[in-house]
């Protein structure tokens, strides 16, 4: 009997490709034992797959390249064979605030939102779900163009994001970046709104990727190339609109999400915008580095360090992919 | 050495601030409940963080350098990254450290190490409280599958046993599994 490979993931409608690769017997059907880990936050991730809790992750892109740069602790051996999705993070605003701001938030407006910002007392706390996330990099990029400073006009605080709508919701933040279903959640929930989805900012981007620790996969080639084809098996699957409800039982199922809001911002929902799976999948090396570059922006990374290579010591589509 | 402890778990917490003081140069400050871990750093100034991995602030601690100019401390990740065993038995018991002060890692680590010993027991008596709970559901399971066979087919308690378990070898299965469907098919009736 093989050993399980344990696989890490989030309360997040983006693990689809996982929990839909378990029920389909997709795991099975390429020879491989996968025992799906639910984990509260993304610092649990990297540290799972840092210290051997883990043997691979569905993780946010820039975070996996950051735990290899060693930007959180040590550097991580680490892994990347493929993409898992693009797009599905939503900028929310609490609905107490929303009233407050020019609306639509265009480049236009920016002016106005920017002279209501600093004539704040107090920066507004936003929350996004990780330092080293896909969320932190584009809000930050999207502030960036509006003429806002993320570091002096807002105060951006890092929340897990199964936590951001209670957050939100408590008054303790006033607005969120985070992936699906939390934007969905906090409308339907009427504590925030949605202003605008991350695919906006920067289209067709890469959000999450498949992690592996560098140790197990050198150690496993067989069932990480398993795995690979697995996902992306069930990435295709989860591309059919006609499947949208069906994936949405599951991950209320599985990942304990809400069944009626999760919809919205699967293929052929109505949400603000729609995750894609299967264009994920092959890995673009311009994408890796153009995270790079925001966090060598933000001055989180050093100017010595070769971002090319990096990219290219954890990209590794060398493994048999389909 | 001033350490600051954030365990919402407050039976928990109470033993490490005993096992922790034990230790004379340490002062263990505990967060306070709703206090935001990040706050509480900027308030204490301590030089490790104890932190329980399920705790959702534990991740603003990652960024703190990063994220806010408001706290000058570095703030490095582990406090032992040359013991990669100690490092793996500190995730598997859910605790996390990070070091936010001057304090070296080998003054640490002994104040760690208990930090560690006290999750993992705890753990350990978790796991062992739900498989006594499993243990005791399944006894009741056996139980009524057992007044089930009695009833309708007139055997005796031995029987009835001998019913389950042949039922169970014969299908590879396990006499509560086998148990359950004789309840589930006496509900459904």
């Amino acid at each position: 009997m093989p050993c399980s490979l344990r696989l890490g993931v989030l309360r997040l409608t983006d693990s689809a490709p996982v929990v839909l690769a378990e029920s389909e017997g997709l795991f099975a059907a390429e020879g491989v034992e996968v025992a799906i880990q639910v984990e509260p936050s993304w610092a649990n991730i990297a540290d799972k797959l840092r210290w051997g809790a883990l043997d691979a992750a569905v993780m946010p892109l820039p975070l996996a390249l950051a735990a290899a740069a060693g930007l959180r602790g040590p550097a991580t051996r680490l892994i990347v064979p493929m993409g898992i999705s693009r797009g599905g993070n939503a900028v929310v605003v609490s609905s107490t605030l929303v009233t407050c701001l020019p609306e639509p938030l265009t480049p236009a407006a920016a002016p106005a939102f920017r002279a209501w910002l600093r004539d704040q007392t107090v920066p507004p706390r936003v929350a996004v779900v990780h330092l080293f996330s896909t969320h932190n990099l584009l809000l930050r990029y999207w502030l960036g163009s509006v003429g806002v400073d993320p570091d002096r006009d807002l105060e951006i605080v890092v929340i897990p994001p199964e936590r951001v709508v209670a957050e939100l919701t408590a008054g303790r933040i006033a607005g969120f970046c985070a992936g699906a279903p939390w934007g969905d959640v906090a409308e339907a929930t009427g504590s925030g709104r949605i202003l605008l989805g991350s695919s906006s900012i920067r289209p067709r981007h890469t959000e999450k990727c498949l992690a592996l620790a560098g140790d197990w996969a050198a150690d496993h080639p067989g069932p990480a190339a398993a795995l690979s084809h697995a996902l992306q098996a069930a990435q295709r699957l989860c591309d059919q609109p006609e499947r949208s409800p069906a994936v949405a039982a599951l991950l209320a199922r599985r990942l304990d999400l809400p069944e009626e809001v999760t919809p919205a911002a699967l293929p052929g929902g109505n949400g603000i915008e729609q995750i894609a799976f299967a264009a994920a999948a092959p890995l673009d090396p311009a994408e890796g580095l153009w995270f790079l570059r925001e966090m060598r922006r933000w001055r989180w990374l050093g100017v010595d360090r070769d971002l090319e290579q990096l990219v290219a010591d954890v990209y590794r589509s060398h493994l048999p992919l389909i | 050495m001033k350490i600051l402890l954030a365990d919402d778990d407050a039976d928990r917490a109470r033993y490490l601030v005993r096992a922790l003081t034990r230790d004379q140069s340490a002062e263990v400050i505990c967060t306070t409940p709703g206090e935001m871990l990040a706050d509480a750093v900027a308030a204490h100034r301590p030089d490790v963080v104890v932190v329980d991995m399920t705790r959702p602030d534990r991740d603003a601690l990652e960024g703190v350098r990063q994220l806010s100019s408001r706290m000058p401390h570095p703030v490095v990740m582990f406090v032992d990254e040359d013991d990669p065993d100690f490092m793996q038995a500190a995730i598997d018991a859910g605790v996390s450290s990070y070091n936010v002060g001057s304090v070296t890692p080998a003054e640490m680590k002994p104040v760690l190490r208990a930090a560690v010993a006290l999750f993992r027991r705890y753990q350990q008596t978790h796991v062992k409280l739900a498989e006594a709970e499993i243990r005791l559901k399944e006894r009741d399971l056996v139980d009524r599958a057992k007044a089930i066979l009695i009833r309708r087919r007139k055997f005796s308690e031995p029987e009835a046993y001998h019913w389950l378990r042949r039922e169970a070898m014969s299908s590879g299965k396990r006499i509560p599994d086998v148990a359950l469907s004789v309840v589930q098919a006496q509900e459904s009736e």
